[in-house]
């Protein structure tokens, strides 16, 4: 067998993808222009699938930040971190993440794929167990892979299932780092983060919060989940990003149990790689002011989620979840969500689409994720959108998609 | 102590529920390329048999395990 056939298997999957008669691998935007509007193929579009969930990408604040540490530093580092691509403001960045999360110290990353490559794959090593909930993200799989230690999996979001698995261990569970997200970001779910937090100190085992899509949208302070449940002080570990609710891109690794500061000496994804470039870091700075002072914001983004869930639901879509800022509408088959994804974009709405393999249980999904940056207006357009496709779609069976509810 | 041909036995019957069409297939199908599983399939298949047998099943093994047989001999080397 040839190196070569995986190209052609990869060929086979693109082509597969194209016979639905959409571009699947990803529209491109021509121009973003604002937080909630862009072109797509010429045509104006609204922005609902770009996880820009306070709207901070076009804020003034923001941009003015990164045009001036473009001017200062330059378009980038040359560099990783530990030799000379450490400017003062990635310390700073550090410093303010670590003040804002009550955290003793935190590590800031290119990218959160990267932060959770790198975090985990350090935490863990040959002899240690990661015990991951079944839908993590591909960046958390791809760590416990790298890390040599055994890997687990428990059933999604099922803290009796993680008790059962980890009394299985024994006093194993010492060795044991337990991953779970806040905000799963494909059905938009939210995890019993306080039951996880009871079961894992049960077992004198160990947890990391993958805080990616809460980080800045819940909590008072925008501290994510673990500050609405008042569990912040039982978690181990903490990794996130920069390019949700901070609009830029990047990623951390912090704890308010451990110092973790010595690991950026152990961390290949950290030391081996380039930092984020001066003007990333600095709109992120700015975005993390805004996220500190932002309660407006969250409120106007989760009145956004509630709208457009009751709408869609009342439309007759079967959503993945609660109201959050992630919907996801439920598909029968790749066919219908390919079909329904380019009459929504028709219409003038740019949602996400979603085939087998890129969501649990083989799901088809339309996933829009909303912003507090949408306007009244544009919500109602999201939801005219939506009203367009169920014309076409509901006078046929939706085998898949009620079995699933 | 887990018996070989119970663990055999025990695959089986959960492959004819969810990708044989109800029958019993030949310890030696393939899971991927005879049975056509994904790779999801083969962790969920592995869920039910930790429950079912009580045990700890590492997905590390998994790169070794092709065959309902390869499945079975792993499992039963757990106890």
């Amino acid at each position: 067998m040839s190196l070569l056939q995986k190209l052609d298997a990869a060929r086979a999957f693109q082509d597969q993808l194209g016979q639905l008669g959409v571009n699947a691998i990803g529209a491109t935007i021509d121009v973003a222009g604002s937080a909630t509007e862009g072109k797509i193929d010429g045509k104006r579009v609204i922005l609902a699938g770009t996880n820009n969930y306070l709207g901070l990408t076009f804020d003034p604040a923001c941009i003015e930040a990164a045009a001036q540490a473009v001017r200062t530093h330059g378009t980038g580092t040359t560099g990783s971190r530990l030799a000379n691509g450490t400017y003062a403001g990635h310390a700073a960045l550090e410093r303010e993440l670590s003040a804002f999360l009550g955290v003793r110290s935190a590590i800031a990353f290119t990218t959160g794929y990267v932060a959770n490559v790198g975090a985990i794959s350090t935490l863990a090593g040959p002899g240690d167990i990661i015990m991951l909930d079944a839908d993590s993200h591909a960046s958390i799989y791809e760590g416990a892979k790298l890390s040599g230690a055994e890997i687990y999996r428990f059933r999604h979001n099922d803290p009796a299932d993680l008790d059962k698995r980890l009394r299985r261990l024994g006093d194993r569970c010492a060795r044991t780092l337990v991953i779970v997200e806040s905000l799963y970001s494909m059905l938009g779910d939210v995890a019993p983060l306080d039951q996880f937090c009871d079961v894992v100190k049960r077992h004198g085992a160990f947890l990391l919060l993958d805080d990616a899509h809460s980080f800045g949208i819940m909590g008072e302070n925008g501290r994510g989940l673990a500050e609405v449940l008042g569990v912040e002080d039982e978690i181990d570990f903490v990794t996130g990003t920069f390019s949700k609710s901070l609009g830029s891109v990047g990623g951390f690794f912090a704890s308010r149990k451990h110092d973790v500061a010595p690991l950026r000496s152990q961390i290949r994804a950290y030391m081996f790689t380039a930092s984020s470039t001066p003007s990333v870091i600095a709109s992120t700075r700015a975005a993390l002011k805004r996220v500190s002072q932002g309660e407006a914001l969250r409120a106007q983004l989760w009145k956004n989620c509630a709208r457009v869930h009751e709408g869609l639901s009342s439309l007759g879509f079967t959503l993945g979840a609660a109201p959050s800022p992630v919907i996801a509408s439920l598909m029968d088959s790749p066919e219908q969500a390919a079909t329904a994804w380019q009459a929504l974009l028709d219409a003038g709405i740019y949602v996400n689409l979603v085939v087998p393999p890129g969501a649990p249980k083989n799901l088809s999904l339309l996933r829009c994720s909303l912003s507090a940056a949408h306007t009244d207006d544009q919500v109602e357009r999201i939801i005219e959108g939506y009203a367009t496709v169920a014309q076409q779609l509901f006078d046929q069976p939706r085998a898949a998609a009620t079995a699933y509810a | 102590m887990i018996v070989y041909d119970e663990c055999v036995a025990e695959i089986q019957a959960l492959l004819a529920q969810s990708h044989a069409g109800g029958s019993i297939v030949p310890p030696e199908s393939d899971l991927i390329d005879e049975l056509g599983l994904a790779s999801l399939d083969v962790m969920e298949l592995i869920e039910a048999l930790e429950d079912r047998f009580d045990v700890a099943f590492p997905l590390n093994e998994l790169g070794d395990v092709r065959t309902i047989s390869d499945l079975a001999q792993r499992i039963q080397n757990l106890t």
